[in-house]
């Protein structure tokens, strides 16, 4: 008894000596690893959930399906989803409630859309860059037709001879023959487009777009509503939405008198730490009159103290009386009264019509109920008789079924995903959800759209009083990137997105740890960029691209001189991420900015990034050296004539993730040549 | 055999009779073509070409042959000035797009639709105001702007600047603009750019990579699946677009001042524009005008021909007719027969000169173009639009 008591007690002491100077050490290692002092002592936290290549990592990952959008078959019996994650085409029966066939389809299916006599679907691949032809009686895919970079919003024309491709990443419309196959024309939009709607009488596309005209700071913000002639496949207009963005989607009344977008208004120009006195992102629908001089009138769908952020689609029903519309940062959806919204628009004077855009109140008078969806509602598509209403409820890997009529959750069709939630969906919902924002005016999703950037440039005051105007950066394979921040200022996504994101951003109770570790460890771990299928879809460079190259790594000017090390594209921007992780001068600093060092910042996808240097004072990246690289401080460019330039340029944007320099490569060759 | 051919009076025989022959030849040559030309027939109104008159000769050193179409004859000229709308007396381009006309001014764009013209300046977007070229792209209906800023595109209203501090435009003074399918070609003060409207992608040709003497260019046009550049000192780079290979025409005698070996090529490296119709090339320059069937060249001067100088600021081949803009006046030609308009100095009236060979006539115009300094032409369904430095200048074909 007397050996179990003294060898429990050398136990017991030589633990007290190894947990104090462990627990220390510990500490220590968690607070340099996390850059915080007060992360609590959990080893799975980084060793498990936030490292993508780990061998461990595995265990967090699961094959979610992620509805993003779904269309109604003609006789209502069918829903045909289009899985973004799960790279399928779902075909799930009403009636049965579950899911009778999964399509294999390209890279990130983003929309589906199904032909008058509902013989062929046509789903569009984003990540491919293609469009599948889907046959309905066999589910066969029977042709695939290229698109432009990144489709997304489809819609057929009127005579369905044509097919409309909304080519979300070049900012573009591809206009498809369909007897033929080929891209007849391509037309401009505005800039990052996703949805597309024919007007009911068949004579006009609209197409939304999510980011704005790039603009200096402190020029007003306008985003484009191109409209598109159906029979001569030109475009008509552009009607320039004010001070709004994200234009995710738009849809017209029956009788074709209006037709309705979902946006944002941001305010970007004002202090970011002015959150909580709200009004910071106000959510909301645009209103297109469809007459001779039409007006274009904005209305909020938020309300005082309340906000309902990122509203994604929007559907009207048959008879024109209820819009429905995703507000997917806050897991509902808006139903507003389409006859109170005409009302109160008939009954109101111009400068009243200039009001409603920023009055939060108004809304009581048309919104006429929130519906409560699962996790992230995005693509909304109603039955032919309108008494049905179907949400793809995009990280519940589930359909809700709403009756339109009574507005009310009648049942769910799960979808077969996994079914677990890992830390890092856990992460990704709470990315994409504003309950961690005061009075839920916005998520991270706002500011970064797919988990990319909002092209916007904000004005991130500091304590130290400097304006700091910044250009959003992009959250997509940040995780070999530290630091953090335009500046560098914070080592981990941990101490980025703690205590002084509720501070600056949130201005609520910073997120508990095991939400913090989440989000960090979707951040970390779960954003990819898009393949590079513009610039450099298969890792050949071209001829201009090479050339790029030894401009981008050159060590003599055009003199035969030798450039000064700090001054080489290649000494601050070494590959694979194209930055050293260190913090230079480039003399680009404003004179109402901290007084700072600025963060190196990697290059992959930079093409996808505009606009340029830390606050979005170039357009283009040709300005970066053309306008404000003249000192050759930000590399020597002061020699290079204009085809050397170009070339540069050229070989930049090309330049895409390492994780497409393997075995990707071969499945996005395979899908370029489906 | 050897002996005889070392003979010295031979050999002195022998060069006695190529020296002869040779010039037999060229009078041969000389009196066919006044030949022809003698029997050529004036019509009324519109000139008809008689190539067939035996000029067999002719044509092979000409490339002048075939039955040649009528060349029209435009009248009821009607002028625009700035008391009628136009933004500036100094026009600098036209260009005919269905119901509407652009015409592109030294204080702005000006468009003319339903009767009235309507002015866009950098206050609406335009890159620049010193408007030069103006193309609209078949394909997309977007328009297409030269300007003396930059490059802009105008598609539904909405004006998008390309120039060479925004983009990979070559330099921002656009001589020329023309769209090719879904590619847009651009001749600059700085090469000659090209866009390729899918990929967004700009090209670059300037002397560091194409046969250029200098990057300064004037004048681009496309045909035959080929770009026509027409470049300072350089004469004309032809640019095969599937092939990617380069290809200049340059004067053949090198002399600045005279043409002294005629039909040998280009008439002088310093071009100002091309146009390609109907598998012809037609090259203008400051001394003159060329055409090339791609196989024999053809030089035009004002003293051997119905051109009206050969300081030529532009021309515009539309089918079988080609229209020079000069400085004394607009000339139109098939190859062989001309119609030149040229405007009183003293009053707003003026003539239609009528040259088939020697042979003139003459045709009042009253009014006439609005002045003899001719900048830009377009011509569509019978309309023809002249951009004049002193207003801009619109006719229609007389019957």
């Amino acid at each position: 008894m007397k050996k179990i008591l003294l060898v429990t007690g050398i136990i017991f002491a030589l633990g007290i000596i190894i947990f104090i100077p462990g627990k220390r050490m510990a500490r220590e290692h968690v607070n340099l690893k996390t850059a915080v002092t007060d992360h609590p002592l959990l080893c799975t936290n980084c060793h498990l959930h936030m490292h993508k290549r780990s061998p461990f990592a595995r265990f967090d990952q699961a094959d979610y399906l992620s509805p993003l959008n779904l269309a109604v078959s003609n006789d209502g019996k069918l829903v045909y989803i289009a899985a973004q994650d799960g790279n399928a085409l779902l075909v799930a029966d009403v009636e049965k409630g579950k899911v009778i066939r999964k399509i294999p389809v390209g890279n990130k299916p983003h929309s589906v859309i199904v032909d008058k006599a509902g013989k062929n679907a046509y789903v569009s691949n984003q990540w491919s860059d293609n469009v599948f032809v889907i046959n309905l009686d066999n589910y066969q895919i029977t042709d695939t037709l290229l698109t432009g970079n990144g489709p997304a919003g489809l819609s057929l024309s009127s005579d369905e001879k044509s097919l409309y491709v909304v080519n979300s990443y070049s900012s573009d419309l591809t206009v498809i023959d369909l007897e033929s196959g080929i891209e007849i024309k391509r037309l401009t939009t505005g800039n990052n487009p996703t949805g597309a709607t024919l007007s009911p009488d068949g004579s006009d596309l609209y197409v939304t777009s999510r980011r704005a005209d790039i603009a200096q700071y402190g020029e007003p913000l306008v985003s484009q509503l191109t409209v598109v002639n159906d029979k001569s496949k030109r475009i008509k207009t552009y009607l320039g939405m004010e001070s709004a963005y994200l234009m995710e989607n738009v849809a017209f009344t029956p009788a074709g008198d209006l037709a309705v977008v979902t946006l944002i208004r941001p305010k970007n120009m004002v202090p970011s730490i002015q959150v909580e006195r709200g009004f910071m992102m106000t959510h909301g629908i645009g209103i297109i009159e469809q007459k001779e001089n039409g007006r274009i009138i904005q209305l909020l769908t938020d309300e005082p103290n309340a906000y309902y952020p990122d509203p994604f689609d929007i559907v009207i029903s048959p008879d024109g009386k209820r819009a429905f519309i995703s507000n997917s940062g806050v897991n509902t959806i808006t139903v507003v009264d389409i006859d109170s919204v005409k009302a109160l628009i008939a009954e109101s004077t111009p400068e009243m019509l200039k009001l409603w855009p920023d009055h939060l109140g108004i809304s009581s008078r048309y919104v006429i109920k929130r519906i409560s969806t699962g996790a992230n509602p995005k693509g909304l598509a109603l039955s032919p008789d309108g008494q049905t209403l179907y949400v793809a409820e995009h990280l519940e890997d589930r359909i809700a079924v709403i009756s339109a009529d009574n507005m009310e959750t009648v049942k769910t069709i799960d979808l077969d995903g996994p079914g677990r939630i890992t830390v890092t969906r856990k992460g990704r919902r709470l990315l994409n959800n504003a309950g961690r924002t005061f009075q839920t005016q916005y998520s991270c999703y706002t500011c970064h759209p797919d988990e990319h950037e909002d092209g916007l440039v904000y004005n991130m005051a500091s304590k130290d009083m400097g304006r700091n105007i910044t250009n959003t950066q992009s959250l997509r394979d940040i995780s070999d990137t530290p630091p953090f921040k335009w500046n560098g200022k914070n080592q981990t996504v941990f101490k980025q997105d703690g205590m002084r994101f509720s501070t600056v951003l949130t201005r609520t109770e910073p997120f508990p740890y095991p939400d913090l570790d989440a989000i960090s460890s979707y951040i970390m771990t779960g954003i990819k960029y898009p393949p590079n299928l513009g610039f450099n879809p298969a890792g050949k460079l071209t001829e201009a691209q090479r050339r790029g190259k030894t401009v981008f790594e050159r060590t003599k000017d055009n003199l035969g001189n030798v450039i000064p090390e700090n001054n080489r594209c290649i000494t601050c921007h070494p590959s694979p991420y194209y930055t050293n992780l260190k913090q230079v001068d480039v003399k680009t600093l404003a004179a109402s900015d901290d007084s700072i060092l600025f963060d190196t910042p990697h290059l992959n996808n930079i093409y996808a990034s505009p606009p340029y240097l830390h606050d979005g004072r170039a357009s283009t990246l040709e300005e970066i050296w053309t306008i404000y690289g003249k000192e050759d401080k930000h590399g020597l460019v002061g020699d290079m004539t204009k085809n050397q330039l170009n070339d540069l340029i050229e070989y930049l944007k090309s330049l895409r993730s390492p994780d497409y320099d393997g075995k990707s490569t071969q499945i996005h060759e395979a899908a370029l040549n489906h | 055999m050897k002996k005889l051919i070392r003979n010295q009076y031979f050999r002195i025989a022998a060069i006695a009779v190529m020296i002869v022959g040779t010039l037999s030849m060229g009078f041969s040559h000389n009196d066919k073509s006044e030949g022809s030309t003698k029997a050529a027939q004036a019509s009324d109104l519109a000139l008809k070409s008689d190539s067939g008159n035996g000029s067999v000769n002719g044509d092979k050193l000409t490339g002048v042959k075939g039955e040649l179409p009528p060349v029209p004859v435009y009248g009821k000229w009607r002028n625009f000035t700035t008391k009628d709308g136009l933004p500036s007396d100094k026009a600098y381009c036209v260009r005919i797009d269905g119901d509407r006309v652009f015409a592109g001014t030294h204080d702005g764009l000006a468009v003319y639709q339903n009767g009235k013209w309507k002015t866009y300046t950098t206050k609406d977007g335009l890159a620049h105001n010193g408007v030069v070229s103006v193309d609209v792209s078949e394909l997309t209906g977007d328009v297409w702007i030269g300007t003396l800023g930059g490059l802009s595109r105008w598609s539904a209203g909405k004006f998008e600047t390309f120039n060479q501090f925004n983009s990979g435009m070559p330099n921002d003074l656009v001589y020329m603009v023309i769209c090719v399918g879904k590619d847009v070609w651009c001749a600059t003060g700085g090469g000659v750019g090209h866009y390729d409207t899918f990929t967004k992608e700009w090209e670059i040709f300037t002397e560091k990579n194409a046969p250029m003497h200098e990057p300064w260019t004037y004048g681009v046009s496309a045909g035959d699946g080929k770009i026509y550049i027409a470049a300072w000192g350089g004469g004309v780079i032809e640019y095969n677009t599937k092939t990617k290979q380069f290809r200049d025409y340059t004067d053949p005698d090198g002399f600045m001042e005279i043409d002294l070996q005629p039909n040998d090529g280009v008439v002088h490296d310093i071009t100002t524009a091309t146009s390609w119709a109907d598998g012809i090339l037609w090259v203008s320059t400051y001394f003159g005008m060329s055409r090339y069937d791609g196989k024999y060249w053809k030089g035009y001067f004002d003293h051997d021909s119905g051109l009206a100088s050969n300081f030529i600021n532009f021309l515009r081949a539309e089918g079988p007719v080609v229209f020079a803009c000069s400085d004394r006046g607009l000339s139109s030609t098939n190859g062989e027969s001309w119609v030149t308009y040229k405007k009183n100095d003293n009053n707003e009236n003026g003539v239609a000169i009528l040259t088939n060979g020697k042979e003139k006539k003459e045709i009042p115009l009253t009014p006439s173009i609005a002045h003899n300094f001719i900048i830009g032409v377009d011509r569509e369904d019978g309309v023809l639009w002249v951009a004049t430095s002193k207003g801009v200048s619109r006719g229609e074909i007389i019957k």
